[in-house]
């Protein structure tokens, strides 16, 4: 009972209520989130209530204005919130950080992208598990060396007075005993057996033969003697030191770089600029949730490209022309910092299609088959209202197959996001199986 | 909760004496507060305590959880500030974050002694108290417990409870708040009810609107039937508790409720209840608040000099927040209920003087002058601790002869605390409005059509000679005592109606606005206080929700419970409704069905007012939405059987008919 309990139930319910995931891609505030913390609206408190229609119902307002003037969204604001009784009515949000968003994106899709680790780090993490011959007296594997010393004492253990007995066999001395107890195996030594042949006093033919006495006696094994009276002093010795050390794990790190062009030329609008946002966006989410360490490389282009700022990538808008070949050009060049080698690299461009006359055989498809990178993608904006005119994304599904790694998608209004999410995606995963 | 802390402990011990002697203050000023019990609790105390609304146990739910996550999120964009919390209880818990500055700890104490006077003293707190207080603490823990009982019950479990918690909440708003809390209380005496609203002066249609006929009749007439209502019947939590019925999902069919289900709906009722008047007097409740703290604080200089820049700060912040404001408006409101009546005080000497009237008011009489003389004598507006004769000189009434005996004993701090020289008349004068220089022009901008109201109510006799004569017979105390009495029977509703003139519209800048569709966005309407006021009126009656009923439980002769929205010409948010209901369906065990007046427009209609650049003219359509248990089916009906839901005589549009 008490306030921590209900805010656990409050996450498990808000986990229960968050917005459908593709809902909150296609038509959700995506603007909440950071790079860290993916914010879905919780339809939560979606208590429901019988309530006014919040347009017809209008409101009071406080401020000069004439009749007519435009108020603005009326906000609520309730002085220093504070009263009993008072519910607030905003939105809550179940924060997930971009691994669940990842998961959540794979569970959604049916898809199972596993990244490849790529560049290798030399990471000592590993658990001690190699052993060598030297090292430090702290990392010392005792067990180890007591267990060896443990076997080795049991080796030579045998049935002390078992033995001694047989000395008492009439007219058994010494080398009759031993070669008896070597045959069965017994490590004991002849000087051993001196040394009790000479402390035994008198009575040196209790039994008459050797058969006798192992009829009537039986050797004590081993384990129930050390059961009984302990394993004694246990010989340690140097041979069996061993040393502890990590094991030299070799990880790859599973490193990714994505790169987003977008045209921003004069007919890209407000509508077509959405729809990139919309499809990038979770993109980079879901990149950045499956990777260990994820950089993001945004590229402007018009007829010519330049590298900006995440902030900026999505509200640029400048005049006219469109050539789609200086994105991957100035891509090839960032690129080079980061080695295909040592790198996942993922190339996501977004434009209405439009390029300059020949520019896309000629150089932006030669581009792309030589700009290595898990995934190339080319999302066309078609909003329903515009007149197709552009003709990229047809060359480049014409020149591109399946296996080549290169998705291309249209996208004409929010419905239609989850599904070039899904189309991309899933590219990789089939060029995957391929290789 | 308590544990001593060493900074708590500090901090306490800091308080005492601002909490005594505020409360000594309140008390002087004329304020009658219920006891308050501080507690100095940390930052996250107090976010606990706010998700809690004030009370330290709480049934368990995860919305508390989310209250509490929201509050911490808020408070850690404000800097951490999260400035009073007081519940209603007698005595009341206040209680004060330890890492505030002390002036922002004095702020609050001045503000909480006025909350604790008006839960003490305002008759729609009463309702629930009725005559041995709230009791609250108690009652909340003890629903605490039990639910909590509930949730350990193997045979009911955490999710049902939980589940049907939220069921019952959707609802929580549909009770009769305006009565008394049991129904066959004998708190509620009908006579002195009308009493009490005849002498509110309330309008006949908010008299309708808040107090219906049926509630007044059946307040008098109380009628032990079991109803299957005979009368629509508001209290929906009632009605369900008393003829509701689970659905069990397994059997396909109503089956009785459990009894800790019956149990946990009476439970939440008692809650809605008991918190509905916060609801129904926020604005004044928060405004009387404001009104006193500013008192105490700024004018009695309960914030010492070093301290009033954080004062100043802090009620900024909260006179300020942006969008409608109830600390604001409230403030506002009292201000002008207190000018108001020290104005007709004036007027009511004034136009007895020889030669003066009505109409030649204006030209006759010197306000600059009036003014001047309604100052405090400079002994009461300021004292000088050094010359405490001059205090000794002032009118008798004005002054608490005890104190300042003690005083030249040097017994009483008068450097800090003059107040206590004096009595409520002294305090009544020495801060009286009207000569404060904000409001030195509020006498002259009365109304010719006030004037002449006021005038009609004089008798002839008793006339003065000359104004100085007139004014030295005003009563100083008539704006104070007259808000005392408005805080005891208002609530928002009433004060609003009452108090919201055009001159406080004006002097206020509030207006109205619509929803225009052919713009599609908000744009003011008015500055006409009619339509400010129904705008504000439409948000405060039925706690700013449309009044819903049940109609008939045996709907169509099938057992269906037929729910009747009373239309006033505000449409439902239909997705709403559609929700609740399905809801509902729960607690009725079998179909639900709402029946609605909503608009529609066209599309031919949308786009010829487009094209003449007007709002469209919607059409009023009756409507029936039914929840089988499946799903919401929408059937439109005829108005004759909607009719009787629409109300002819509200209309709370305010759009003119040349607007945009």
């Amino acid at each position: 009972m008490g306030l921590r309990e209900d805010l656990e139930r409050f996450r498990e319910v808000g986990e229960q209520r968050r917005q459908d995931l593709a809902e909150f891609i296609q038509y959700g505030d995506l603007g909440g989130s950071g790079p860290d913390s993916v914010r879905v609206p919780i339809k939560l408190v979606d208590l429901p209530e019988f309530q006014y229609d919040k347009l017809d119902q209008g409101g009071v307002g406080q401020g000069e204005v004439e009749p007519g003037d435009q108020v603005g969204d009326p906000e609520e604001g309730d002085g220093d919130g504070d009263e009993a009784g008072e519910e607030g009515a905003d939105h809550e949000y179940y924060e997930m950080d971009p691994e669940e968003f990842a998961q959540e994106l794979d569970d959604r899709l049916g898809l199972d992208l596993d990244p490849k680790g790529k560049k290798v780090v030399e990471e000592t993490e590993g658990a001690f598990n190699d052993t060598a011959r030297r090292g430090p007296r702290g990392t010392l594997d005792f067990a180890h060396l007591y267990k060896q010393g443990l076997k080795r004492k049991i080796a030579m253990d045998f049935d002390e007075e078992y033995v001694t007995e047989a000395l008492r066999v009439e007219g058994w001395g010494v080398d009759e005993v031993y070669e008896w107890a070597r045959e069965q195996h017994v490590p004991v030594s002849r000087a051993w057996l001196k040394e009790q042949a000479r402390t035994l006093a008198g009575d040196t033919d209790r039994w008459a033969s050797i058969d006798e006495l192992e009829a009537e006696l039986d050797a004590e094994p081993t384990k129930t003697r050390i059961r009984r009276g302990g394993a004694g002093k246990v010989p340690l010795r140097r041979d069996d030191e061993r040393f502890r050390h990590p094991k030299i794990v070799e990880r790859r790190e599973r490193n990714v770089v994505v790169v987003n062009i977008r045209d921003v030329s004069g007919s890209m609008r407000e509508a077509k600029r959405e729809l990139v946002e919309r499809t990038f966006t979770p993109l980079d989410w879901y990149l950045t949730g499956k990777y260990d360490n994820a950089e993001f490389v945004y590229i402007a282009h018009d007829a010519e490209a330049w590298e900006v700022e995440r902030g900026d990538f999505f509200g640029i808008r400048s005049g006219g022309g469109t050539r789609i070949s200086t994105a991957y050009e100035l891509a090839e060049e960032v690129l080079g910092d980061y080695p295909f080698s040592e790198w996942n690299r993922y190339v996501f461009a977004a434009g209405d299609g439009e390029n300059s006359h020949d520019d896309t055989e000629e150089n932006v498809i030669p581009l792309m088959r030589e700009i290595n990178a898990n995934l190339h993608a080319y999302v066309e904006t078609q909003p329903t209202d515009g007149v197709q005119t552009g003709t990229h994304a047809g060359k480049l599904r014409d020149a591109f197959g399946e296996g080549d790694g290169v998705a291309v998608t249209t996208v004409t209004e929010p419905g239609d996001v989850m599904d070039a999410i899904e189309t991309i995606l899933s590219t990789e995963e089939d060029t995957d199986d391929e290789t | 909760m308590t544990r001593p802390e060493p900074g708590k402990q500090t901090a306490a011990s800091e308080l005492a004496e601002p909490a005594r002697e505020a409360n000594a203050l309140a008390r002087k000023l004329g304020l009658d507060p219920y006891d308050v019990q501080y507690w100095v609790v940390d930052h996250d105390e107090m976010n606990e305590l706010i998700a809690y609304d004030g009370f330290q146990t709480r049934y368990p739910h995860w919305r508390w959880g989310m209250k509490y996550e929201k509050q911490r999120k808020q408070t850690q964009f404000l800097g951490g500030k999260a400035f009073e919390i007081v519940n209603n209880d007698d005595p009341s818990n206040a209680f004060l974050q330890v890492s505030n500055e002390l002036a922002d700890q004095k702020a609050v104490i001045t503000h909480v002694e006025a909350h604790a006077d008006f839960f003490s003293n305002n008759r729609w707190f009463g309702l629930f108290a009725g005559g041995d207080g709230p009791n609250a603490a108690a009652m909340l823990e003890r629903h605490a417990n039990r639910v909590e009982e509930f949730l350990e019950d193997p045979d009911v479990g955490r999710e049902a409870v939980e589940r049907f918690v939220d069921t019952v909440l959707t609802i929580e708003d549909n009770i009769e708040y305006r009565r008394a809390f049991e129904r066959d209380s004998e708190g509620s005496d009908p006579e002195a009810l009308s009493e009490t609203l005849a002498s509110l002066g309330v309008s006949e249609e908010v008299r309708e609107e808040v107090f219906t006929e049926t509630w007044l009749d059946e307040v008098e007439a109380v009628d032990d039937d079991v109803r299957f209502p005979e009368e629509p019947e508001y209290d929906l939590l009632a009605f369900l508790r008393d003829h509701g019925q689970a659905y069990d999902d397994d059997a396909g069919k109503a089956v009785a409720f459990e009894d800790w289900q019956r149990e946990l709906l009476e439970l939440l009722r008692r809650e809605a209840y008991y918190f509905a008047p916060q609801r129904t007097t926020k604005v004044m409740n928060e405004g009387w608040a404001a009104y006193w703290e500013s008192m105490m604080m700024g004018e009695e200089a309960f914030a010492a000099a070093e301290e009033f820049l954080d004062y100043a700060d802090h009620q900024a912040r909260v006179l300020n927040s942006p969008g409608f404001n109830p600390y604001k408006l409230g403030k506002e409101l009292w201000e002008y209920v207190e000018n108001r009546a020290n104005r007709r005080e004036v007027l009511e000497r004034l136009l007895r003087v020889d030669g003066v009237t009505w109409r030649n008011f204006h030209d006759t009489v010197d306000f600059e002058a009036v003014a001047n003389a309604l100052e405090p004598p400079d002994a009461l507006a300021a004292v000088d601790p050094d010359d405490l004769d001059a205090v000794e000189s002032l009118p008798g009434e004005y002054v608490d002869f005890g104190a300042l005996a003690a005083a030249r004993e040097r017994d009483i701090d008068v450097e800090q605390y003059p107040w206590k020289l004096f009595t409520y008349e002294g305090l009544a004068r020495r801060h009286y409005s009207l000569a404060k220089p904000q409001y030195r022009g509020f006498l002259g901008r009365v109304t010719r059509d006030e004037l002449e109201g006021v005038s009609r109510y004089l008798f002839d006799t008793d006339r003065y000679a000359t104004v100085g004569d007139a004014l030295d017979d005003v009563e100083f105390s008539a704006g104070w005592d007259r808000m005392y009495a408005v805080r005891e029977s208002h609530n928002d509703v009433t004060f609003v109606d009452e108090f919201l003139t055009q001159e406080f519209v004006d002097a206020n800048d509030y207006f109205a606005y619509e929803f225009s569709q052919t713009r599609g966005d908000f744009r003011a309407t008015s500055t006409d206080a009619a339509d400010v006021k129904r705008k504000l009126l439409l948000r405060f009656t039925n706690l700013g929700k449309p009044t819903i009923a049940v109609y008939d439980a045996n709907h169509e002769n099938r057992g269906e419970l037929l729910l009747g929205h009373e239309y006033n010409g505000v449409m439902l948010d239909l997705e709403e409704a559609e929700a609740t209901l399905e809801r509902l369906f729960d607690l009725w065990g079998r179909p639900v069905v709402l029946h609605t007046v909503t608009k529609r427009v066209t599309d031919a209609e949308r786009k010829r007012a487009r094209r003449n650049d007007r709002e469209p003219e919607p059409e009023e359509v009756g409507l029936e939405l039914r929840y089988d248990g499946e799903e919401v089916e929408h059937t439109e009906l005829d108005w004759g059987t909607v009719e009787h839901l629409a109300a002819d005589d509200l209309d709370y549009d305010t759009k003119p008919d040349e607007w945009l």
